[in-house]
């Protein structure tokens, strides 16, 4: 499908999911889209499986919830957020990007779990356990519609630059790491590199969605920077699809949907988001794009198609 | 005279196992240099020291009169070396055009900034893409994925490839590895048309090719290069014929 | 102040050695199966929460520590055989992600099946109270503990060492081809070696309920510990996780006589200087 055919669909999203949808719940949906989508740059497109995602979304947030709630306004805590979250991937990333696939998880997983702990423990600054709550919205952005608006706004500008940043000569890069590290670098690309770049790239997306979820609920709870919402992070990637640039925010629409369909009637959900996961993993592991190509195959050939 | 590539007491030693002795080795300008000896003579390994796969443990190479020894696998091409690898080595989701295109890239000299271009607005890299595509004879694949190609049309992607990288000298790690008949016919033609406008390394089993394309054969056994000539020399030379039918006169 | 020290050494060492435990079975899954088992914190879980079932149905804590974990190397045959052998054939981040649902699902499992509320589970009667050690009065439990699991990394060493069984899995760690190439079945290897990492997950969990009871997060509380085992052993390494267990173990006790809060964090901190200073692990070759 087209480019520009999907960027309408989303477009129609955006305008129609207000009515068909609390508007709340649509904006999880895009904020989240911007972490499956950025997320996929590495899972789907380099073939790096990350356990920390998590990590730089919840430092984003709560980077951002502290300048907000120290008065800051929007234009500063915001890129504030996302260039903290910048270094510091750059920084995670030295560290994790040299080790490659069950090791490289081992040891994002591992950073997700420190990063968690100093939350957790240094309650003065992030609250602790009960998150970092009072965190103000600017006043322009204080009434439900124009805050819905400015998140689409993020979202467009987020979707476009990624995915200018994955038609580019980079994003072949790291799909030619993803398809043969060996040859990649035989042909003349610094692997360790462009990994440590997919990665960076990858982050600080995600922590540019943390800065935005923060105004949100007002809150940052602590389980957005636990090991589990990476989990989710790349649960929504692989629900999508990770073989496809959009993909990913179909799955981000579809694990917020059975979030707060589910989750608030049944404490025990994430039961069924395994149940799902199961399943995906094991049938369907082209998420939902795939699901949708075989069934428009299907279709093309009922209508008789050659 | 100064060969184009030089190995100086090249040794590899995994271990226990010598896998390289002592290589001395001299490939000259646009000669078709090749590498013949039974199975796990340390041919590939040879390779894998002057690629930068593999950090010898003694000896140096040097390339257009430089030190290259130890340079990693992914400085090697931008000296203007290139391989291609016995096992196919290709980037399967990715399609024939994209596997030619990355290598090209790879060598393009494209500062940062131009990052932010499109893969589709480099014409003059697709214009090069296309013609070493053609040459290999995959143009009718361009589009398709590599994975979906046959044994043998991958093994002239791996070519394909190593010619990506706009290379000095190439490194042929058994391009007819696996081939029927016609298909080494066809890759062995294409070899010809390669000799001259680059110096090729050629690690080779399949004798009739290396009798017909060589210039100079090298042998190796047990990681020793045990004899080196023209085509004519080495079909008579005793200490091959051992070193392969392990006869002793 | 040294009393205290003493006490959180040997705290330390009972600590470390059931960490050691869970770190094996992680290690032995990742060796042979070259899969992290993100399952595997669930399955200690299992190990407790069945080992209490079962204490407090027979009277027997004994009874418990035995039957439980045989239970949880159940669970871990039908998780190997139905799913993550279907799995071989795909790309092997898939085995790894349908471990992660599995976890999921085993997590909410046990809330529903014995409620979000914890429990406690005392000693048997022989191994309650203190025993005078003369510089401590130090709890029977965890001595018998400590002597126990070491009997056990004894036994699991003479296993891996002079058996055929164990000369199998090493080289089932070392080269999986060339396994399957002797013409061993290689999914009987798989299929035991998931029931032993289970079976030594769900040991540690049943093995550590009297010291710190039962909660419904003990499964997820204790998976980032066996990883950072994993990272600071080297990948592969069976004596090195047992010897990183123990250095946990006693990182952590240690650190609560200065710096309570920074308990937890501590080994994080031990495992990025192993990472920047050692990255092939203390014990690890590759």
């Amino acid at each position: 499908m087209r480019d520009r055919n999907i960027y309408l669909i989303i477009l129609a999203f955006i305008v129609i999911g207000p009515f068909l949808q609390p508007r709340v719940t649509v904006t999880e949906m895009l904020i989240f889209g911007i972490v499956a989508v950025a997320s996929n740059i590495m899972i789907g497109y380099t073939g790096m499986l990350s356990f920390g995602q998590a990590m730089f979304f919840g430092i984003g947030a709560y980077v951002a919830g502290l300048l907000l709630k120290a008065g800051m306004p929007l234009i500063i805590a915001m890129p504030a957020g996302i260039l903290f979250v910048l270094v510091l991937s750059i920084a995670v990333g030295a560290f994790c990007v040299p080790r490659t696939g069950l090791y490289f998880i081992c040891i994002t997983f591992a950073f997700n779990q420190m990063f968690y702990f100093i939350a957790y423990s240094w309650t003065d600054l992030t609250g602790g356990e009960d998150g970092l709550a009072g965190i103000p919205r600017p006043s322009l952005l204080d009434d439900p519609v124009s805050f819905y608006v400015f998140v689409s706004v993020v979202f467009l500008a987020c979707i476009v630059a990624m995915k200018r940043i994955v038609d580019s000569p980079l994003g072949l890069i790291f799909q030619t790491i993803r398809e043969n590290p060996e040859r990649a670098a035989a042909v003349g690309y610094n692997v360790k590199l462009y990994k440590w770049i997919s990665f960076t790239i990858a982050s600080t997306f995600t922590g540019l969605a943390g800065t935005v979820y923060a105004m949100l609920y007002y809150i940052v709870p602590i389980d957005q920077i636990h090991w589990l919402k990476s989990g989710d992070f790349i649960f929504m990637t692989l629900l999508g699809g990770t073989g496809s640039f959009f993909g990913p925010i179909i799955g981000a629409i579809g694990y917020i949907w059975m979030y707060d369909t589910f989750a608030l009637f049944w404490g025990r959900w994430p039961l069924l988001m395994g149940v799902v996961f199961v399943v995906v993993v094991l049938y369907l592991r082209g998420g939902i794009v795939e699901l949708i190509g075989k069934v428009n195959d299907r279709y093309q050939r009922a209508r008789g198609a050659p | 005279m100064a060969g184009l590539l030089e190995c100086h007491a090249l040794s590899k030693n995994f271990d226990a196992v010598d896998a390289v002795v002592d290589a001395n080795l001299e490939v000259a300008k646009g000669s078709v240099h090749s590498i013949i000896g039974p199975n796990g003579a340390g041919k590939t390994t040879f390779f894998n020291l002057i690629s930068g796969e593999v950090p010898p443990t003694t000896g140096r190479v040097y390339f257009k009169g430089q030190d290259i020894t130890g340079l990693s696998s992914h400085q090697i091409p931008h000296v203007g070396i290139a391989r291609c690898f016995q096992r196919t080595n290709i980037f399967p989701k990715l399609t024939v055009f994209e596997n030619v295109w990355a290598a090209l890239f790879a060598r393009s000299n494209a500062s940062a900034l131009e990052l932010i271009k499109r893969v589709s607005d480099f014409g003059e890299i697709k214009d090069k893409a296309r013609k070493i595509i053609s040459e290999v004879g995959l143009e009718k694949k361009l589009t398709e994925r590599a994975e979906t190609l046959s044994h043998g049309q991958q093994r002239l992607l791996e070519v394909a490839i190593t010619l990506g990288g706009t290379p000095t000298l190439m490194l042929l790690d058994e391009p007819t590895q696996g081939l029927a008949p016609e298909a080494t016919q066809e890759m062995t033609q294409l070899i010809q048309g390669l000799a001259g406008r680059y110096t090729i390394l050629l690690i080779e089993h399949k004798m009739h090719v290396v009798m017909a394309i060589s210039h100079l054969i090298s042998v190796m056994h047990f990681g020793h290069f045990i004899a080196e000539g023209g085509p004519d020399e080495i079909r008579q030379n005793e200490a091959v014929q051992e070193a392969y039918l392990g006869t002793r006169r | 102040m040294s009393i205290l020290i003493a006490g959180q050494v040997l705290n330390g060492l009972a600590t470390g050695m059931l960490y050691a435990m869970v770190g094996v079975g992680l290690t032995l899954v990742l060796g042979v199966l070259n899969i992290p088992n993100f399952a595997h914190g669930t399955l200690y879980a299992f190990g407790a929460y069945f080992t209490f079932t079962v204490a407090n149905w027979t009277d027997s804590f004994y009874l418990g520590v035995l039957i439980g974990p045989l239970l949880v190397v159940l669970i871990g045959f039908v998780i190997e055989s139905q799913g993550v052998r279907r799995l071989y054939g795909a790309h092997h981040d898939y085995q790894l992600l349908f471990l992660f649902a599995i976890a999921l699902i085993l997590q909410e499992t046990v809330i529903l099946i014995w409620g979000p509320v914890g429990f406690s589970l005392l000693p048997p009667k022989n191994l309650a109270g203190g025993v005078d050690l003369g510089f401590i009065v130090y709890p029977k439990y965890r001595l018998a503990l400590m002597l126990f699991t070491a009997t056990l990394v004894v036994a699991l060493y003479l296993l891996m060492t002079r058996t055929i069984v164990g000369a199998i899995l090493r080289a089932g760690i070392e080269n999986r081809e060339m396994v399957k190439v002797l013409g061993i079945n290689i999914n009987k290897v798989f299929l035991f070696t998931f029931g032993l990492g289970a079976y030594l997950a769900g040991l540690a969990g049943a093995l550590s309920t009297p010291i710190w009871g039962l909660t419904p997060s003990m499964g997820l509380d204790i998976l980032p510990i066996c990883f950072v085992i994993v990272v600071i052993a080297g990948l592969g390494s069976i004596l090195g996780a047992i010897g990183a267990g123990i250095i946990i173990g006693l990182a952590q006790s240690l650190t609560t006589v200065w710096w309570p809060e920074a308990s937890n964090v501590v080994i994080y901190f031990m495992m990025g200087l192993v990472i920047i200073f050692r990255p092939q692990g203390l014990f690890g070759s590759r």
